[in-house]
C-alpha cells in the first residue's frame, strides 16, 4: 500500500502584509534621508523672477550655522570643488546642475568661495531662492 | 415615558490600521516629492575667459553691507536697474557684457543675490572678484 504524504501549506498571513509593506517604507525613507538635505536649517532668500530649477544630482548647502553640506553630508571648502567634480562625472553640459542653497545672512567670506569652487567643478548654479512678494 | 435610542458604536476594524497608516504615508511622500525647487540660474564664466585688459572696460558692482556701488557711484537698489540697463545697453559682445561684481566680506547672501539677479535681469553676466589668498614662505 503506498501512503501518502500528508502536504502542509505555508502562506505568509495576508493579515501582516499592511504592516510589512509599512515597515518596508520606513526603511527606505530612512536610506534616502541619508543622502537628503531636508533636515538642515537654513532660511532662503527672497528674489523676482524665479525658474523651476529641473532635476539635479548635487546640492551644496550653507545652513544657519556657516556649516557647508553636499548632498546632506558635510564637507570642507578645501575639498568640495573635487567632489563635485567626482558627483558629476562626464555628465554632458545642461545635465551639470548644481542646486546651491544658502542661509540668507551667510557672509561673501563664507559663500563666495563655495560659488568659485562650483564653478571650478564645471557646475551649472542654480541658487535655490523664495519668490519675493510684491 | 421616554424612549432612549440605542447608540450603535461604530470601530473601524483593528486589523486595516497598518493599511490605512501605509497610504497615508505614501500620499504624503508623494505630495511632498511633487513640489519642485524654484530657484535662479547663474552663469559665472571661467577667469580665463575674462582677459586682464577688458576688465577695465567692463562695469564695476562693489556690494557692501548697505550700499551697492555702480562705476564709482552709489545706487540705491530700487534704482539698480534702471542705472544698469543703459550702461549694458549699448555693448553687443559677451565680453562686454561681463560685470564685474566686488563684495565686502561682510556682505550678507540676501544682499548680495539681490543684486546679482537684478544685474543678470539687465542683461549682464555676472563675474566675482576675489581677493586671492598666497602662502608666503619666508626662508630661513
Amino acid at each position: 500500500m503506498k501512503l501518502t504524504r500528508r502536504k502542509t501549506r505555508a502562506e505568509v498571513p495576508s493579515m501582516a502584509m499592511g504592516d510589512i509593506a509599512f515597515n518596508l517604507l520606513i526603511f527606505f525613507v530612512i536610506l534616502a534621508r541619508a543622502s537628503d538635505d531636508s533636515h538642515l536649517q537654513w532660511t532662503p532668500a527672497k528674489v523676482s523672477n524665479l525658474k523651476n530649477a529641473g532635476n539635479a544630482t548635487v546640492s551644496v548647502l550653507i545652513d544657519k550655522d556657516s556649516k557647508l553640506y553636499l548632498n546632506g553630508q558635510q564637507v570642507g571648502i578645501a575639498e568640495l570643488a573635487n567632489l563635485i567634480e567626482v558627483e558629476l562625472g562626464d555628465a554632458p553640459q545642461g545635465k551639470r546642475t548644481v542646486l546651491v542653497k544658502i542661509h540668507s545672512d551667510t557672509l561673501a567670506q563664507r559663500f563666495e568661495p563655495v560659488i568659485e569652487a562650483i564653478s571650478e567643478a564645471g557646475g551649472d548654479l542654480v541658487h535655490i531662492v523664495e519668490e519675493e512678494q510684491e | 415615558m421616554r424612549r432612549r435610542r440605542r447608540k450603535v458604536l461604530v470601530e473601524p476594524p483593528a486589523h486595516a490600521t497598518g493599511d490605512i497608516a501605509f497610504n497615508l504615508i505614501v500620499f504624503f511622500l508623494v505630495c511632498a516629492s511633487v513640489q519642485p525647487d524654484s530657484g535662479r540660474p547663474q552663469t559665472l564664466p571661467s577667469s580665463e575667459t575674462v582677459e586682464e585688459d577688458k576688465q577695465t572696460e567692463n562695469i564695476e558692482v562693489a556690494i557692501s553691507r548697505s550700499a551697492v556701488i555702480v562705476n564709482g557711484d552709489v545706487t540705491a537698489k530700487n534704482q539698480l536697474l534702471s542705472r544698469l540697463k543703459p550702461l549694458l545697453a549699448g555693448k553687443s559682445t559677451p565680453e562686454d557684457k561681463v560685470v564685474v561684481v566686488k563684495s565686502d566680506s561682510d556682505t550678507p547672501y540676501a544682499q548680495w543675490i539681490f543684486v546679482t539677479s537684478i544685474i543678470d535681469d539687465a542683461g549682464g553676466t555676472v563675474t566675482l572678484k576675489l581677493e586671492e589668498e598666497r602662502e608666503v614662505i619666508i626662508p630661513d
